[in-house]
């Protein structure tokens, strides 16, 4: 039953972690390969802002929340939007440079150590027992619940709201929904404030339970394999990537050997790239066009 | 108009070149070493402490007058552990005429491309903080390389087993390492070691690094009975684990290797199931040379100044190697004073750092062995100084 339970807690955030990269992608087609340093940028606000509020974790959490969103925004009308209308290619290149420097510049400021806003913000993190010798943090619970209401107002949001109906519409045609005056820039720009907030929960979430330091922006690019599994356009897709991949790692590290857990994501990735190429969700058109 | 902003930015150019000091004259009077280090990568929280550690030493050298009447200047160059970064810093170095040695503080896969220049132009090498590299072993070291660092794989372990041993003869041990080749090698020679000392050895796991969940891995050793754990491995790998096997009610003991973390990490953690095994004293023991190096680093790095030591001793191996080499120094006279050489290191590690001909490590290790004392609420130490020698 443990080994369910650590499936579950591995998906959970490999599912927070791969929203991210479907929300911007399905709205906008671009892979955003700095998904993980941003996560680890909102990790890191958090921590300042804890160490700022030290007294009021709840002010501390709100700020990082609303800084999430503002810097997935900012980041959008500074520079990918003067990628509109380029290569998707260049796109890509785009991120990977915005990554490097993410990451760079975090160091600059908050140095490689190991940092804990758990602590900052006063807080503790308690085993909990599920019965049967089931236990896993506190943290880790919470981090479970907070993949499944993240998706659940994902899914609200795209299903009964009017900038949600926009958004898809923009993903699936963006001449048209233009031509209809949704704003494309506000979609894309939106897509980014939500997926740096998603992918954002995600690095907070695990700098709480674990601590925070410059490698979690590894951690981030770990989980691209589920989002390629799950589809790269299908938010539910994602959900069950997760879940395919975490069990088959959790897997590997209970029944072959802890070596072979780091491969494994990308295992299942090839054989998923081999029967299926656009993913379990995904759309076969837009992958042909990828 | 163009022409005579031409005229007056020529000016200001040439008045530059006029005023600013030559470097090769301000290096002619002083020792001029480079360090090359991860100050802003993936290692950087060590690297940069011992970056630090040997800044901080050196300008309290200098205004005390510096070394043989003459002021030490360090050039420091960030490689953030990249291969061609450490071999574009070290060309750097071994091409300034003026420069006496190379200062490493990085992980080892940048230690290839430093080796190569410096055996190029005869430039010693000090490896701080990182990794010791083979070359600067027994029986037969390289005669330009040299190694303060306080860990050595093999000889840490086999330390660790023994003291489990000497705590709980029928200790049942897992072992956790990262999956880089030398934590893990390491850990296999451990679990060779204990095997071989009749300790019933559970398994050896192995967490990539980096992981975004150690539960998996700390739910196998659980499982598996170990009442004791050891780690030899970054300390990320070591402090998660631990905590991922106390939050699943894992009530035995861990006892890992005490990076320069460490004491800021027991004083946080405060689980007396929690050891580490060191050779570096930690500043709780109070020395003068802890308050020494408290009060020169106060408000002078970004890290704890409990980080320091390994810098510290670095630098304080440097200023009695340039102090035998005499004024004027040079690259072949500073390795020979380097390889005939014994610093007393003031309680900072258990016992001196001597360099011979044949051993440019050192000729005994000295491990204690701390964890945290709930009752008294401070950090404690298990066992006092043991030696080892190193062959």
């Amino acid at each position: 039953m443990q080994t369910v339970a650590n499936i579950v807690v591995l998906a959970a955030i490999y599912a927070l972690i791969g929203s991210g990269y479907v929300l911007i992608y399905r709205v906008s087609r671009v892979l955003n390969l700095a998904q993980g340093e941003l996560m680890m940028l909102v990790a890191y606000l958090l921590f300042s802002l804890a160490t700022l509020f030290g007294g009021h974790p709840a002010s501390a959490l709100a700020g990082a929340v609303l800084l999430s969103l503002l810097v997935g925004f900012v980041l959008y009308v500074v520079l990918m939007r003067r990628m509109t209308g380029e290569l998707v290619i260049a796109a890509v290149l785009v991120t990977i440079a915005l990554g490097i420097l993410l990451r760079g510049l975090m160091v600059l400021v908050w140095t490689g150590q190991m940092q804990r806003p758990l602590e900052k913000l006063g807080w503790q993190n308690p085993p909990v027992a599920l019965g049967q010798g089931v236990a896993m943090s506190s943290v880790a619970l919470a981090t479970i619940f907070f993949a499944i209401a993240i998706y659940v107002a994902l899914f609200v949001f795209f299903r009964y709201t009017a900038w949600g109906v926009r958004m898809r519409a923009v993903g699936e045609n963006p001449l048209l929904a233009a031509q209809r005056g949704i704003k494309l820039h506000v979609a894309y720009a939106m897509a980014w404030a939500l997926a740096t907030f998603t992918g954002g929960c995600a690095g907070m979430l695990l700098a709480l339970d674990s601590g925070l330091d410059g490698t979690m922006a590894i951690v981030g690019l770990k989980a691209f394999p589920v989002v390629l599994v799950g589809g790269l356009d299908s938010l539910r897709g994602a959900v069950v990537g997760a879940i395919v991949v975490a069990t088959a790692e959790v897997l590997a590290i209970q029944l072959i050997d802890p070596l072979v857990s780091d491969v494994v994501p990308f295992v299942v990735l090839i054989a998923m790239l081999a029967v299926r190429p656009w993913g379990l969700f995904g759309t076969e058109e837009e992958i042909q066009r990828v | 108009m163009t022409m005579k902003r031409n005229q007056v930015m020529l000016a200001v150019v040439l008045g530059a070149l006029v005023s600013a000091p030559p470097a090769a004259a301000l290096a002619a009077d002083s020792y001029v070493l480079g360090l090359t280090g991860d100050l802003t990568g993936r290692d950087s929280a060590n690297s940069g402490a011992v970056a630090d550690g040997i800044r901080i030493y050196f300008d309290r050298v200098n205004r005390a007058g510096g070394i043989n009447g003459h002021k030490v200047e360090v050039v420091v160059r960030d490689n953030q552990s990249e291969p061609s970064r450490a071999a574009t810093d070290a060309q750097t170095f071994v091409n300034n005429e003026d420069l006496l040695l190379m200062i490493t503080a990085s992980l080892s896969s940048t230690y290839a491309p430093t080796i190569s220049e410096s055996k190029r132009k005869g430039v010693p090498v000090l490896f701080a903080g990182g990794v010791c590299p083979r070359e600067v072993f027994p029986p037969s070291p390289d005669p330009l390389l040299f190694c303060t660092s306080g860990y050595a794989a093999e000889t840490d372990v086999k330390f660790a087993v023994d003291y489990i041993q000497s705590v709980q003869a029928n200790a049942t041990l897992g072992l956790i390492s990262m999956a880089i080749p030398i934590s893990r090698g390491s850990l296999d020679q451990a679990a060779a070691y204990a095997k071989g000392k009749g300790m019933k050895v559970i398994g050896h796991e192995s967490a990539p690094p980096p992981t975004a969940n150690y539960t998996p891995y700390a739910t196998k050793l659980k499982e598996s009975g170990a009442d004791w754990v050891l780690s030899w491995a970054p300390w990320v790998t070591q402090v998660k684990t631990f905590e991922a096997l106390r939050q699943l009610g894992w009530k035995g003991r861990f006892i890992s290797y005490g990076h320069n973390v460490a004491e800021e990490e027991l004083k946080r953690i405060k689980d007396p199931g929690f050891l580490v095994f060191t050779t570096n004293a930690m500043f709780s023991d109070g020395q003068p040379v802890h308050k020494d190096v408290l009060g020169a680093a106060e408000g002078k790095t970004k890290f704890p100044p409990t980080y320091l030591n390994e810098g510290w001793v670095a630098a304080m191996v440097l200023e009695s190697a340039l102090k035998k080499a005499g004024w004027p120094a040079n690259r072949a006279k500073l390795a020979s004073a380097m390889s005939e050489l014994s610093v007393d290191l003031r309680g900072l590690r258990g016992g001196p750092i001597t360099w011979s001909k044949a051993n440019h490590y050192r000729q005994q290790l000295f491990y204690r062995v701390y964890g945290w004392d709930g009752a008294g609420n401070r950090i404690k130490t298990l066992q006092d100084w043991t030696s080892r020698e190193v062959k």
